[in-house]
């Protein structure tokens, strides 16, 4: 929690300009530095050829900064558009470079007479670096980023907690020892309360991210549709009476359950369009995701939450263990 | 017995009204959920699982208190 983020652009204004204008940027940094440095860089990039210096560069205060450009009349031969975005880069030696990409916008206004300043050959260079322990400062997730440590590991959990139950139900349809669908039934009641903690965070966090605590994300459906899948095997259990009966019974949808898990979590989010990181076709957890600072603390995170919940889930199987020894003793002196 | 639940059971009343009081609070670009950061979003996601946790806790002591109940009944 004491780890900062690292320095990031939060908005700049105005953010769109025609070609051959003067453009007056005010700029909001978070976790910057801008007042305690006199050498502060700014560049607005257009392609990885062309790009812009500013000038008059000056702090207002350590969040807040000014800089002009002067936008050169046409853009450059290779592109067309009518519109197109530029990365502002800001560079100074407190806080290191950083980026906030699309932040300008650039539009062909009225044609004008060729000759005013032309777009500079590249010259982003001899940056500073920033060597700090900081997580990734993300527009729209802000301090948000750090729900990977709890939202997500809530779901590798689960996921655990499932697959272990899955085991023991196999465990008990192979030798019919009553403590194995006990294990079962305890490993499916905590990874049910990891599924919903998960479901829940992950609402709240979209509220504050994407706009809606429940926007029908696939993701999101596909997991409350699981979730209701794994409900349903409660509702089975409570409807049979015969306990033998009903740890088999049991133990047996518990495996197709699990068989219906993996498509709702890991294929149809992938087949589709998703809010959530990794979807429409790539892996999670790709290299934009999670830096080297995030996985120091996430890894262990998840192991963490794994071993807690299993240990939760112990902890529950024992006491059933219990209440069964118990029964037993008080109808042997009854 | 059934005292200490209901206690425990108030706790969990009020420990969630605290989550959900800043969440209906809505869209202003800086509201109180927005504000430094977003942090009070971690906050808030953190005080679920710590609520989630508690109700399971709960739930596994009603369960104790249960059989104890039981074998205090026999003896």
């Amino acid at each position: 929690m004491i780890v900062p983020l690292k320095p990031g652009i939060v908005s700049v204004e105005p953010d769109r300009v025609l070609l051959g204008d003067t453009l007056s940027i005010r700029l909001t940094g978070y976790n910057t530095n801008f007042d305690g440095t006199d050498s502060l860089r700014l560049w607005l990039k257009l392609t990885d050829r062309y790009s812009i210096s500013g000038m008059d560069v000056s702090a207002m205060d350590n969040r807040r900064l000014r800089g002009t450009f002067v936008i050169p009349d046409t853009f450059p031969p290779e592109i067309n558009s009518e519109v197109h975005p530029l990365s502002l880069i800001i560079d100074n030696p407190l806080d290191g470079p950083f980026v906030l990409p699309n932040a300008v916008f650039i539009k062909r206004g009225e044609k004008r007479a060729p000759g005013g300043p032309a777009w500079d050959k590249n010259d982003i260079q001899n940056l500073h670096t920033g060597w700090e322990f900081a997580f990734p400062f993300r527009n729209i997730l802000a301090e948000t980023i750090r729900n990977t440590y709890f939202h997500v590991p809530m779901w590798f959990a689960m996921i655990a907690l499932f697959f272990l139950s899955v085991y023991r139900g196999l465990n008990y349809l192979r030798s019919g020892h009553t403590d194995y669908a006990r294990r079962m039934v305890s490993l499916n009641r905590v990874g049910m309360l990891f599924g919903l903690m998960g479901l829940v965070t992950g609402a709240i966090w979209a509220k504050y991210t994407w706009g809606a605590f429940w926007s029908g994300d696939v993701k999101q459906n596909m997991t409350a549709v699981a979730l209701l899948i794994y409900a349903a095997f409660f509702v089975l259990r409570s409807a049979l009476d015969d306990p033998q009966q009903r740890d088999r019974v049991s133990s047996a949808y518990n495996i197709f359950a699990f068989a219906a898990l993996i498509p709702l979590l890991f294929v149809f989010p992938r087949m589709q369009d998703s809010l959530h990181p990794g979807s429409g076709g790539n892996p999670a957890m790709g290299g934009e995701d999670l830096d080297n600072t995030m996985r120091l603390v996430f890894y262990p995170a998840v192991l963490g939450w794994i071993l807690f919940g299993y240990w939760i889930a112990r902890t529950d199987w024992k006491l059933s263990r219990l209440k069964e020894k118990i029964h037993e003793k008080i109808e042997h002196h009854g | 017995m059934g005292n200490i639940s209901f206690k425990n059971w108030v706790l969990v009343a009020i420990l969630s009204t605290g989550i959900l009081i800043p969440g209906t609070l809505d869209a202003a670009t800086q509201d109180f959920m927005r504000s430094t950061g977003k942090m009070y979003v971690v906050v808030s996601v953190i005080a679920v699982i710590f609520v989630g946790l508690a109700v399971y806790l709960i739930y596994l002591n009603r369960k104790i208190n249960k059989l104890e109940n039981r074998l205090d009944d026999e003896s």
